[in-house]
């Protein structure tokens, strides 16, 4: 032990222990010998070596600096500008005096050793791991019969401990097809107040919701009215919308996109499109929303208008496949 | 030159250590173990940092998501803003919101220093699946992961995805209009898979759209699940990088059974910790300097409200890419359908990760090449995968270019529609040509040993079956290059002058920084 | 040091990648940051004095005859609409935002700066103003609307209750399910089909901002069935937004997620790597 505190420091290639040698190998050519990584940049150059050190202090002054301003920061209000610039000079300037120390005063230097062979074991270990597998294995294989019943085991006891995970959520029943939209239900705004067609001006857009259930999220609808225009009705959507001068007037879409179910909202009046602006899908307003660009497979369901007694605008009924519904993006049983 | 005072200081602090070390061996048995630790020698080519810088960004991320956790309230329940102290974002007064929401709120202008610890997560996040998407293409482009790495490359795969997922679930968790919007667009590609989507979407949300248990369980996922699995899987990533020892490029005196580089203690250590620091004064300036994901202006989510510019964060720009560009084509038959969503949201990545997966093994069909490997491949010499690698970040930019369609046009001025089918083509196209340009110029490299963008510093040493040795790429000694004319007064700056006569010289030094 | 530094650069060309990168960066994060801009209030309202009407008339018969026709009956070319019925307010936000009059009539009526000086504007909006009468034509467009005060008790909900003014979180639920869809949540604008431009609302005042929903400048549909106190509301938090504070530092444009990954991967990996370089060995 006073050997090597006697003589410091020591040469990396004195323990050939460090260069991943096995000891009863012979030494591998590829290895040099007498290797030595001690030195250091400014070694004996006590000048530089100063400088270095001088250099090292500076940045983590600088550090010291920025922890007091965060914590003036930190009193005066937390402006995160001022924040920001304090962690990240204090940061900074313990990232650069550390890899200065490392670069200038510290020992290190490129060595070459052998990888040894730990990703291979030898023969004889090789042969003794699968011998004391085996230990197990064959006694497995004399009872075929446990063997196959732990399989089935398995199984079941699979199936069951997966049950509580029938838990999480309701079975998926017809409400994917329905929303809250009905015979007779009044359409109204944000804010809860019925409309009337005569609220909606030409090329107008409303976003309207069942009275009932102003939060279902597959119910919101748009309102458009497309005064004059005329557009391609179905015969099975004829007098689903509210005319106006004896032409198509008010129509009322799905605002939820039949592609990932975002509400299709951007309204262009020049080419009478509804957009959506999370994949871009395009609906041609006057062909009954029928997709033209974009990933949308289907065009946005339509909703069945009427007026009730009093002159406000009501649903016919629910979204129907007639009117190319159920609501919203396809899933599997959808149909 | 020791001289007596220094003998004496140099015994005192050998004693020091020896006191530590010994209580731990006594206990441990730990001294060949620590020894071997602090021996171990990693070859410190700054690509191989890239994934170090991604560890790093991992910490900042687990550090200030611990602080952000301590304020975070995972409720969908609904709640009036009405914050009767401290600092009020007054345009959301009087709104009915999720607590989830007005919590963020809360730690963007209530909790100080709340706002930079949010800023400084989003943007760890945002950089470290930038590092993990760099240091996964270096692992690819240089051949890394054949044998005997295969099984660190699934892991590495598996941890990409986990992380990516990881990130949208923080995406997800301040229920603002952004998040709510990605939800739902989750909601119905899940919603499209074949047979059990349906049965997927109750049991992940509780029911329809957008109900009021997913917040919670994100929350979960977020903070439990995650990254027990991120931890997990990155331990055993770095156990088994540890064991097999690092990889390093072919050079002068290195050999498939050795390795060069510098001892972890103490040099390598301090760089390391030194890059760390950087990372998170990076992190930190950019979390203080430049405003991330402004919940407040967004304002809560509902299913009727949408902003343009609805975008993931980059790092799944190329999934949401693809939904874009998928044509509107569905299944329909007897009466059931596999929605449109399926096939590019899910259907796609899934084949793509796939083959990643196989890769390894089909690396070894081309190859014939069924042996290990220690040393790593220039790209240019592989042309054929460098080919298939350039093809897959060609994809993989044109998809994430997609993501970004409409700000794309808006900022170009023409339509989204001229983008969108212009990307389209060059979904097909570009990852065909990238792969045709990318194997003819890997095959003209291979041959002129030029570097397109580097001079050469050093050379590759072959040793001869007779035992000499000669050099290929060495400034003066491989084939005519395109030398500056000051080469001569340089030359020897980097070390390349002496190191290639028949014998390998260990005196190269190690280029550091500034010198 | 730095000669040095540089010459070190030029001569071992090692550092080109990251610089090529960190240079785009800087390019980009110019160009998000120079292209905000703020507007300034200005006080709007039609007159109704005969001789603001003449000159009005003058004008209107120099600019704007020749498409919209000898009185604002429209149709002269293409599509120029009918000016009489369309009021002061269409007259007004066309004008003082630059999208009349046009260089040739099928150009796109994008933002532009005003071709007419205010005081030409308000004697155009008086001539458009009294269209309807000149021509005995009935049926009268918007006027110019005032838009009502910001409510005293923003931060509280007492301010919910009071009357005459409008509050701001009343303006963002409305900005956010009316108008977000196309004009961004921080109204940053994108685009909409066929390459029609989503304007940006950082330009816009407070009387235009009120005056669009009413005129539905197209493709923007028209919003009149919001009341007053709404189209207050949103164009209240419109301007509200010009000036909203940014507490977490430059705001990057606010059009999300897009330009924050390129300052992720541009601005802030890029350091990174150039460090990873320098600490690293690059041979």
């Amino acid at each position: 032990m006073t050997d090597t505190v006697d003589t410091p420091p020591t040469p990396f290639g004195r323990n050939p222990r460090h260069f991943g040698i096995d000891p009863s190998d012979a030494w591998p050519d590829d290895v040099p010998k007498d290797q030595d990584d001690t030195h250091w940049r400014y070694e004996g150059d006590p000048k530089g070596a100063r400088k270095a050190e001088r250099r090292i202090a500076a940045a983590w002054t600088v550090t010291m600096l920025a922890s007091v301003g965060l914590a003036v920061v930190y009193v005066d209000g937390a402006n995160n500008v001022l924040a920001g610039l304090c962690w990240g000079l204090a940061f900074g300037g313990l990232g650069i005096g550390m890899l200065l120390w490392a670069r200038d005063l510290m020992p290190g230097h490129d060595v070459i050793a052998s990888r040894g062979h730990h990703n291979v074991s030898s023969e004889a270990d090789r042969v003794a791991v699968a011998e004391s597998l085996g230990r197990g294995l064959d006694p497995m294989a004399r009872r075929p019969f446990l063997f196959k019943m732990l399989g089935a085991v398995g199984g079941v006891f699979g199936i069951a401990i997966a049950f509580p995970i029938a838990s999480l959520g309701p079975r998926p029943q017809r409400n994917l097809f329905k929303t809250a939209w009905g015979k007779g239900v009044r359409a109204v705004t944000l804010d809860g107040k019925p409309v009337r067609p005569s609220d909606l001006p030409y090329n107008g857009i409303l976003t309207v919701f069942p009275e009932t259930n102003v939060h279902d999220a597959l119910a919101p609808t748009l309102l458009l009215n497309l005064g004059n225009l005329t557009n391609e009705t179905p015969p099975e959507r004829v007098g689903w919308n509210i005319p106006i001068d004896g032409k198509t007037g008010i129509i009322a879409v799905s605002k939820i996109c039949t592609h990932a179910g975002c509400p299709a909202s951007l309204y262009n009046v020049v080419t009478h499109q509804l957009v959506c602006p999370c994949h871009y899908s395009t609906f041609d307003v006057l062909q009954i929303c029928k997709p033209i660009f974009g990933p949308a497979p289907r065009g946005l369901p339509q909703l069945p208008l009427a007026v009730d007694a009093e002159g406000y605008i009501v649903a016919q009924a629910d979204y129907s496949s007639a009117g190319g519904g159920p609501v919203g993006p396809g899933f599997w049983n959808r149909g | 030159m020791s001289t007596t005072e220094e003998r004496m200081s140099a015994q005192k602090r050998m004693r020091l250590a020896r006191s530590g070390t010994d209580t731990v061996d006594e206990r441990l048995g730990s001294s060949k173990f620590l020894t071997s630790v602090l021996d171990k020698i990693f070859p410190d080519h700054w690509s191989f940092m890239v994934g170090e810088i991604a560890m790093d960004s991992l910490i900042v991320l687990i550090i200030t998501g611990i602080y952000l956790a301590l304020f975070y309230v995972p409720s969908s329940k609904e709640v009036v803003y009405a914050p009767t102290s401290g600092h009020v974002y007054i345009p959301l007064v009087g709104q009915r919101m999720s607590e989830a929401y007005q919590s963020v709120i809360n730690i963007s202008f209530n909790v100080r220093f709340g706002l930079i610890m949010r800023q400084a997560h989003h943007w760890a996040a945002l950089i470290f699946l930038a590092a993990v998407f760099f240091h996964m293409a270096r692992i690819f482009f240089t051949g890394a992961f054949r044998k005997p790495r295969e099984m660190n490359w699934i892991i590495g795969l598996l941890l990409w995805q986990i992380v990516a997922l990881e990130g949208f679930t923080g995406y997800s968790l301040p229920d603002d209009l952004l998040s709510g919007t990605g939800l739902r667009v989750i909601y119905s590609i899940v919603e499209s898979i074949p047979f059990v989507g349906t049965w997927l979407v109750y049991a992940l949300w509780g029911g329809r759209f957008p109900g009021t248990s997913l917040i919670p369980r994100l929350f979960v996922v977020h903070e439990f699940l995650f990254p027990l699995l991120i931890i997990g899987l990155l331990t055993a990533h770095l156990m088994i990088l540890w064991h097999q020892k690092h990889t390093d490029f072919p050079g002068p005196g290195k050999t498939e059974t050795n390795i060069r580089g510098s001892r972890i203690w103490p040099q390598y250590a301090l760089k390391a910790g030194g890059l760390m620091m950087l990372v998170a004064a990076v992190i930190f300036l950019l979390a203080g300097f430049v405003q991330i994901n402004p919940v407040w202006i967004y304002g809560p989510y509902h299913p009727y409200t949408i902003s343009a510019g609805a975008q993931p964060d980059w790092y799944l720009g190329w999934q949401d890419g693809a939904v874009r560009l998928w044509p509107h084509f569905e299944f329909r038959s007897f009466g059931h359908e596999i929605a449109n969503p399926f096939f590019p949201g899910l259907l796609m990545p899934g084949i793509l990760l796939n083959i990643m997966f196989a890769w390894p093994w089909i690396d070894k069909k081309i190859y014939k090449d069924y042996g290990p490997h220690n040393l790593l491949d220039r790209p240019r010499d592989k042309p054929f995968r460098t080919g298939v690698g350039v093809a897959a970040v060609v994809f993989f930019v044109v998809l994430t270019m997609a993501s970004g369609s409409d700000i794309l046009a808006n900022n170009l001025h023409v339509s989204y529609e001229a983008i969108i089918v212009i990307l389209d083509y060059l979904a097909v196209l570009g990852p065909l040509a990238g792969f045709v340009i990318a194997y003819k110029a890997c095959q003209r490299l291979s041959q002129t040993d030029f570097h397109p963008i580097q001079r050469p510093v050093g050379g590759v040493i072959y040793r001869t079956p007779d035992g000499g040795y000669h050099t290929v790429g060495d400034v003066h000694h491989g084939p005519s290059h395109d030398v500056p004319a000051d080469a001569g007064a340089n030359g020897g700056h980097n070390g390349t002058a002496s190191h290639a006569e028949g014998h390998v010289d260990e005196t190269v030094p190690a280029p550091t920084a500034g010198d | 040091m730095i000669m040095r530094l540089l010459k070190n650069l030029r001569n071992r060309r090692v550092l080109i990648g990251p610089f090529i990168l960190f240079g785009l960066a800087l390019v980009a994060f110019s160009v998000l940051t120079l292209t905000q801009s703020t507007a300034k209030a200005q006080e709007a309202l039609v007159s109704t004095n005969p001789n603001d009407i003449a000159a009005g008339a003058v004008l209107y018969s120099e600019h704007c005859q020749s498409c919209h026709g000898y009185q604002g009956e429209g149709g002269v070319v293409g599509g120029a609409p009918a000016l009489v019925d369309k009021g002061a307010a269409a007259a007004n936000f066309y004008l003082t935002t630059g999208r009349m009059p046009l260089n040739a009539a099928n150009n796109e009526a994008i933002r532009h700066h005003a071709f007419f000086n205010p005081a030409q504007i308000r004697e155009l909006d008086a001539y458009i103003n009294a269209l309807p009468q000149i021509t005995g034509i009935g049926g009268s467009g918007p006027t110019i609307p005032s838009v009502e005060p910001l409510c005293a008790n923003q931060g509280t909900l007492a301010a919910q209750s009071e009357k005459g003014c409008v509050t701001l979180s009343e303006g963002q639920q409305l900005f956010s399910i009316n108008c977000a869809q196309c004009h961004q949540a921080a109204g940053s604008g994108n685009i909409l089909s066929n390459g029609n431009v989503i304007p940006s609302l950082n330009n816009a005042n407070i009387t235009q901002v009120a005056e669009a929903p009413l005129v539905g400048p197209k493709p923007m549909p028209i919003f009149t069935e919001l009341s007053h106190a709404q189209i207050s509301a949103i164009a209240q938090y419109v301007i509200y937004l010009h000036h909203a504070p940014n507490p977490g530092g430059f705001a990057i444009g606010r059009i999300g997620p897009v330009a924050e990954g390129f300052v992720a991967i541009l601005g802030g990996f890029c350091l990174l790597w150039f460090a990873a370089r320098m600490i690293g060995n690059r041979g």
